[in-house]
């Protein structure tokens, strides 16, 4: 394998820690690519990408809150060119008007610059991220929720969310996401749910499970309708998010019923443990009887 | 160099189950120097595959391959096939057999389908070891149906010690259960529970024109140890004994996996979202509190 084969063949394995391991699964490449100059530069895009695609979150430099850093938190218009890699690690938190320069392998926010939202979509902007750090509040223990207008658009908006909970002394760690893109023009709500949890005690269980869901927003929502068309659209949420849950439940139950015992039964048929001198002597006798000894022929 | 073996075992802990033969892949690729480290401490899928001269099927993995060929259980014959392949001795052959036997009752009695392997070889200081393999694949009947698979991996030492042996057993059992019915399932219940009591099918399109669609994976292995004494009568001892250890070891693991997986992952869940209302519960505890001080005072 060429240095360039290996930082690939490290990148996809950063990109597929577990949640809260990132730091753990870059010691353990690290250590096997024993090249640390090629691989801080070589590794880069996977930490951008690991950092993006799962909503990781961020201080917001002099604020008391955090931020989720994804693509739809890339300042518009920057980092299109290959070698503009300082643009293209600034991110906005609408919340406070704040742009930050992320660093990510640090995970550390810097540099704070005032950023002018687009005027236009803002108040409902505003309304959707009230209504939904109500939602936060209500059914997240430890979360955090980002609303994004998207570029271009007055009528498009994203809503994420992410929850982490990570206790590596117990050996193990969970991260909830989901993202809802709003467009008040065509009336749809397009969402995903991703949840990943990760139980590490003397072994490696992994829970995944992906949920996608796209419906009709009622015709009442509409910018216009400000702070009680942003609840509704948080309503949606809710609904969509707690039968989601509930379901969750019910495929354990079923899980545990049909596909686990299935597999293999608690007891054999008898409702006893097998009688191992009798399991053996079956098989002499069933091999006498057909006169094929298995104990005391030579082979 | 443990060092980067340990790194390597670490990395293996911590990535998806569902990827870990391309990851090992990945791994020997980067430093085939620690190719046989790897693949001989990380336990893989077993692949099943079939026996040329009787046409049933056998397990392979690292314990019955030489070179790229497997040996099988049942004609004790390599594929692809080997001139000077590794066999085990003619005494150890035929405990061999047994325990093939022993172990096919086994797997019928508690899997009720699937594959067993047992392969054994002799150790230099004159005792055996053995890995005892058991395999079930669950194929959904329907799509949404869900679907799984379980691998039993059960390495054991055995040493005579006069008429008593001495087993250590290493057990890993491997785990993997998909789900696609959570997110239509909501779907489902949209159309099947009306505000009017009605139960409509849930067949019918939902109203709403909402599209769902998801998958739910549970995957991964767990490993544990044990050590114990038994009496020896004679060669065919080690079988009883050995299977006794390994059923006990399946039980405990199988209750040890349920709980992890139906138990310890949902929790988690529970632990980051919650289906009822949090702010409710707060304000509701908050009312109770000043009520209890109110009727004190």
């Amino acid at each position: 394998m060429d240095p360039a084969e290996r930082i690939e063949a490290a990148s996809k394995f950063l990109l597929q820690s577990p949640p809260g391991e990132i730091n753990d699964v870059l010691n353990d490449v690290r250590n096997i690519i024993s090249d640390d100059d090629s691989l801080q530069s070589g590794v880069l895009p996977a930490l951008r990408e690991y950092n993006i695609t799962q909503f990781t979150t961020a201080e917001v430099p002099g604020h008391q809150h955090q931020s989720i850093v994804s693509s739809a938190a890339r300042i518009p218009g920057a980092g299109e060119d290959e070698d503009g890699e300082l643009s293209q690690d600034r991110y906005w938190d609408p919340r406070s008007r704040t742009s930050f320069r992320f660093d990510h392998l640090s995970l550390e926010s810097s540099d704070p610059e005032p950023y002018e939202p687009d005027a236009e979509s803002e108040p409902f902007r505003a309304a959707l991220e009230n209504a939904s750090l109500q939602y936060l509040q209500a059914h997240y223990h430890d979360g955090v929720a980002s609303v994004f207008p998207v570029a271009g658009s007055s009528t498009r908006f994203v809503i994420q969310i992410v929850a982490n909970k990570y206790n590596p002394n117990n050996y193990w760690s969970g991260r909830w996401r989901s993202e809802y893109t709003i467009d008040t023009s065509t009336k749809t709500l397009e969402g995903r749910i991703l949840v990943n949890v990760h139980y590490y005690e003397q072994g490696n269980v992994q829970l995944s499970t992906t949920h996608t869901v796209s419906l009709a927003l009622p015709p009442a929502i509409a910018p216009s309708g400000g702070a009680s068309a942003a609840s509704k659209v948080l309503a949606l949420v809710e609904a969509e998010e707690g039968k989601y849950q509930t379901s969750l439940n019910e495929a354990y139950a079923e899980m545990g019923e049909k596909t686990f015992k299935g597999l293999r039964r608690a007891l054999p048929m008898t409702r006893s443990k097998l009688d191992w001198d009798r399991v053996l002597g079956y098989k002499l006798g069933a091999e006498l009887t057909n006169s094929k000894g298995v104990f005391g022929q030579p082979s | 160099m443990g060092d980067l073996v340990d790194s390597m075992l670490d990395l293996m802990r911590r990535l998806p189950p569902t990827h870990v033969e391309e990851n090992v892949a990945s791994l020997v690729a980067m430093c085939p120097d620690y190719a046989e480290d790897l693949l001989g401490s990380v336990d893989q899928p077993l692949k099943v595959l079939t026996d040329r001269a009787t046409g049933k099927e056998y397990l392979a993995c690292d314990y019955n391959r030489d070179g790229d060929s497997y040996r099988s259980p049942w004609s004790n014959e390599y594929d692809p096939p080997l001139e000077d392949g590794t066999v085990p001795t003619p005494k150890l052959r035929k405990l061999e057999i047994t325990a093939n036997e022993a172990f096919d009752t086994y797997r019928e009695m508690y899997y009720e389908g699937g594959v067993s392997s047992v392969f054994l070889w002799d150790l230099d200081d004159g005792g055996f070891a053995g890995v005892v393999l058991l395999k079930k694949t669950l194929t959904p009947q329907a799509p949404g149906e869900p679907s799984g698979s379980w691998d039993s991996i059960h390495v054991f030492e055995a040493a005579e010690r006069g008429r008593q042996a001495h087993y250590k057993l290493t057990s890993t059992i491997m785990l993997q259960m998909i789900d696609r019915s959570a997110s239509t399932r909501t779907s489902k219940e949209d159309s099947t529970v009306t505000k009017g009591g009605r139960i409509a099918s849930s067949e019918k399109p939902e109203q709403d024109g909402a599209k769902r669609d998801g998958e739910l994976t549970l995957s991964g292995s767990m490993t544990r140890q044990t050590e114990q004494d038994f009496p020896l009568q004679d060669q065919s001892s080690h079988i009883t004994n050995i299977g006794r250890m390994i059923e006990e070891m399946e039980i405990k693991m199988r209750n040890l996996l349920q709980e992890v997986y139906f138990g310890k992952t949902r929790d988690v869940v529970f632990d980051l979202r919650s289906i009822d209302d949090l702010e409710k519960a707060r304000r509701q505890r908050e009312l109770q509190k000043e009520l209890v001080g109110f009727i004190k005072r």
